[in-house]
């Protein structure tokens, strides 16, 4: 039991980056994005080429964070900025058809077939009771937790943190009170694009695969914390994420696999969505 | 169309079936404006679901109704949650049940023969390729026919104010909810259909068949096609499905394969197309219509439509207004009564704010009643408590029927209609098709068999179509009639709201500042229109104006709010030179109001 909730802990822990990226963007820039999974991919993939020519495992995997968050920039620059205006439903699709185009992308260059990319913190594991923690489940939860911090006392107490919970609120009225909305939208992406880099650092090594594609998958289980935390909140989002990990690791141990846990991850969101439509901790529509 | 390449059957029945499930999709985000991200998996819900059947020697007109209902109710059961959220949450909850149905249902071996899949015999007279391609043939035709008559009926109206603004919608009589859910299960059933296309097409239906990519290049393909638009969904199926298949994967010793790379085309055309072309292949394949054989719509110039004064015609919009007020409304709401509107005690609080405060005004039929008041006293938040959009306390009885204790969307069926500050028409869709909406609580058949025909569905639209036409009649718009409102003047767009809104045959009118926004010549025109409203329509109005000389003209009874509280009622007259109004109004510099009182006497 202890094991089965420890080990779900540390994979919501890596969905907990994710969704927090997934957040981010959201409250941002009113996105709802389904890119977060395949931006980190991206970023691995460049990594694992990189990796393969001789660069250490860490530098290599640190310089895919780095590019993956300038690819939330560009991504941010030329798909999302020119869709102010516009419904909530072209954000979605155009993320959507990045988060396809990539998977593509990587096919092409790099072939679907699976590559596996060593972790970046070693590989020793502890045993915890009866459960076996390797050094990248703790690493996962170390960095969910130093995340969860950082975005507390950056929208509590920076300047700038305020500034982009004023863009979101109003964007016009925080551009005429002179926030710098279009750095914040920027902003939300390259450190949504960061978050999604470190999931997928953590998210590799842990499943041992390096696919196109995989990443998005994961996504879906990010998407399900954020909507459990209710979209708009960066806790909810950790809350909702560990919720979805736990419960993904409970079921593939007392039920199996077989798509089991994908079944639990939709019921965990259909069930939220007609019990509590604002999730956990989302402010009330 | 006959086969090209009858070698090509297979492929191109491949084709067909995918293109039946775009079909489906566009349904649902075209006119609904919801996403569905699982479209894949109710295809392949509704092959396994004919797959079984057919396995079990049922005929395929039969395993293809039973494809259509079981993929109506999984989509349905995947967008409950749309009954209670906005967002496009619900877009999550599809994308999890696509991955829940490849890696989970789709397994089962009870349901789908497990990783072997599902194998079936083509029945007699279907063996042949080149038979079954007419079979997907007619598929897509009844897709396409099916998001034909969603758009020319009640169901589709309902989807396109709910896609607008669900508050509006319940103001028109539609109920979002159920309007919502209707949506995705037409849209599954549709899907359904292709669905056991497909087994029958391939005669074999594995997991791998209805995967996620499945649902997501059906997105790319609806996107593409330019939202809602059933020929750029074909034209755009043509380029992302057909196209590949049938370019040669070398010319002249050059490999293309454009069959390997179509998805990754596909995907990238995806977001270039939301970013620069938002109307998709479909609106560029209009623009070139429109220049080659001249453009259909929107030709009409909107000023001479108020030219037409004809005292001819005035005969005739007498009867075209009597026509209007014939409407079935129980007898109970025909009954004469002297109060038609009365609120008592009306108290609404957001948060910390009062913004109405115990509240009671009266309208008597036959009257023009004025409500006036500075920004924020409370006019709008008190015609929202008649509409039912704000939660208020105290009492709002229309004809003796308390309305705070019906349903929002019920209130056109008593026979209340109003008009919106921001404009309450939805400005992508016609004149004609704004007037159907207003109508909607006259359209009596049920939503959902309407869509194939069934319900007294044609006669009842023919009927409301007449009604649409007598109104547009009545106030000049006849012209106008197919004009999508976003492309009106601002004058004529009120006009139209206005008209919209008494084609629902309503017997109180509420306006809510029909003079803003307008010409001061116009807005002198206005205060005759709603006399005429009154004794041509036989109407009741409640009016909220910022212009005073123009409700004080036409005005039996003045209500004056400020703050959320009534501060003063009576004639023109008592309230116009009622102090509290005038400091209200002017503030207490003697020299304003000097000049106030001048322009008063003078309007």
């Amino acid at each position: 039991m202890l094991g089965y909730l420890l080990i779900g802990l540390a994979s919501g822990a890596a969905y907990a980056l994710m969704a927090v990226g997934i957040v981010l963007v959201y409250k941002g820039s009113k996105v709802l994005s389904f890119a977060q999974g395949e931006i980190g991919a991206f970023g691995m993939f460049l990594a694992w080429t990189l990796h393969d020519r001789g660069m250490p495992v860490a530098l290599a995997a640190l310089i895919g964070v780095a590019l993956a968050g300038v690819l939330g920039i560009v991504v941010e620059r030329y798909a999302i900025r020119p869709l102010e205006g516009r419904p909530p439903l072209a954000g979605a699709v155009v993320t959507l058809g990045i988060a396809l185009g990539l998977t593509y992308t990587e096919g092409t260059i790099w072939g679907f077939n699976i590559k596996s990319y060593p972790s970046s913190v070693g590989s020793a594991s502890i045993s915890v009771g009866d459960a076996v923690l390797s050094t990248t489940n703790l690493t996962a939860m170390l960095l969910a937790g130093t995340t969860a911090a950082g975005m507390y006392f950056f929208f509590s107490r920076s300047r700038f943190g305020l500034a982009v919970l004023a863009a979101t609120a109003d964007p016009d009225v925080a551009r005429v009170l002179g926030v710098p909305v279009t750095r914040v939208y920027r902003f939300a992406w390259g450190l949504g694009g960061v978050l999604s880099g470190l999931a997928a650092v953590i998210l590799v090594p842990q499943f041992g695969a390096l696919v196109p594609f995989h990443q998005t998958l994961f996504s879906i289980r990010a998407l399900a914390g954020a909507i459990i935390g209710g979209l708009d909140s960066v806790q909810g989002a950790i809350v909702g994420s560990l919720i979805v990990g736990v419960a993904e690791s409970l079921s593939r141990g007392y039920i199996g696999g077989g798509g089991i846990t994908d079944l639990v991850v939709f019921a965990l969101i259909l069930s939220t969505l007609l019990v509590r439509p604002r999730g956990l901790f989302g402010a009330r529509a | 169309m006959p086969i090209a390449m009858p070698s090509k059957a297979f492929v191109l029945s491949v084709i067909l079936v995918k293109t039946t499930a775009a079909m489906s999709l566009n349904t649902l985000v075209g006119h609904a404006g919801q996403m569905s991200l699982g479209q894949g998996a109710f295809v392949g819900v509704g092959a396994f679901v004919a797959g079984n059947l057919a396995v079990r020697g049922l005929p395929l007109p039969i395993a293809v109704a039973g494809a259509a209902v079981a993929g109506g109710l999984v989509a349905a059961g995947t967008g409950l949650p749309s009954l209670r959220i906005r967002g496009l949450q619900v877009a999550v909850t599809t994308l999890a049940f696509g991955v829940v149905a490849e890696k989970f249902l789709f397994g089962q071996q009870w349901f789908s023969g497990g990783s072997a899949g599902l194998m079936i015999d083509r029945p007699v007279p279907f063996e042949s390729d080149r038979a079954m391609y007419y079979v997907a043939l007619a598929a897509l035709g009844f897709a396409y026919w099916v998001d034909m008559r969603v758009r020319g009926t009640k169901a589709g109206r309902a989807f396109a104010a709910v896609r607008d603004s669900e508050e509006r919608a319940t103001s028109f009589g539609v109920e979002p909810g159920p309007s919502k859910l209707l949506a995705y299960t037409v849209s599954g059933a549709v899907a359904g259909v292709a669905g056991s296309m497909f087994i029958y097409v391939v005669g074999a239906g594995t997991p791998s068949s209805f995967d996620i990519y499945l649902s997501l290049n059906l997105v790319a393909i609806v996107i593409v096609g330019g939202v809602g638009s059933r020929i750029g969904v074909l034209a755009s199926s043509a380029l992302l499905l057909a196209l590949p298949e049938l370019v040669p994967k070398t010319i002249g010793g050059l490999n293309i394969d454009l069959g390997r790379r179509a998805p990754l085309i596909a995907a990238w055309l995806l977001v270039v197309v939301v970013v620069s072309l938002p109307g998709g292949l479909g609106s560029l394949l209009t623009r070139l219509g429109n220049r080659m054989f001249g453009s259909t719509t929107g030709s009409k110039d909107a000023s001479t439509a108020l030219a037409d004064i004809d005292p001819n015609v005035i005969e005739e919009r007498a009867r075209a207004a009597a026509f209007i007020r014939r409407v079935p409304r129980a007898l109970s709401l025909r009954m004469p009564s002297p109060a038609l509107l009365e609120a008592r005690d009306v108290c609404v609080r957001f948060g910390g704010v009062q913004a109405l405060d115990s509240v009671s005004i009266e309208v008597r039929r036959g009257e023009v009643v004025g409500l006036i008041g500075a920004n924020g006293a409370g006019k709008t938040t008190l015609f929202n408590v008649v509409g039912g959009f704000a939660p208020a306390t105290g009492s709002v009885r229309f004809r003796g029927r308390e309305l705070l204790a019906e349903a929002d969307s019920a209130r056109s069926g008593f026979g209340v209609a109003r008009t919106w500050q921001q404009m309450g028409l939805l400005r992508a869709e016609s004149i004609e098709t704004n007037m159907l909406l207003a109508q909607h609580w006259l359209a009596a058949y049920p939503a959902s068999l309407g869509i194939l025909g069934f319900g007294a569905a044609g006669r009842t639209e023919a009927e409301l179509r007449r009604r649409a036409a007598a109104a547009m009649d009545v106030f000049g718009l006849t012209e106008l009639a197919g004009q999508r409102v976003g492309d009106l003047p601002y004058g004529l767009m009120r006009r139209a709201e206005i008209a919209a809104a008494v084609s629902a045959g309503p017997e109180l009118l509420m306006l809510d500042e029909a003079s803003a926004g307008i010409s001061p010549e116009e807005a002198r025109g206005l205060g005759d229109e709603m006399l005429a409203l009154r004794d041509e329509l036989e109407l009741t109005l409640l009016v909220i104006e910022h212009h005073v000389p123009l409700i004080a003209r036409v005005s039996d009874y003045i209500y004056c709010l400020e703050s959320g509280k009534l501060i003063s009622e009576g004639t023109a007259a008592q309230v116009t030179t009622d102090p509290r109004v005038v400091t209200s109004f002017l503030g207490r510099s003697a020299t304003v109001r000097r000049a106030a009182a001048v322009a008063l006497e003078t309007a």
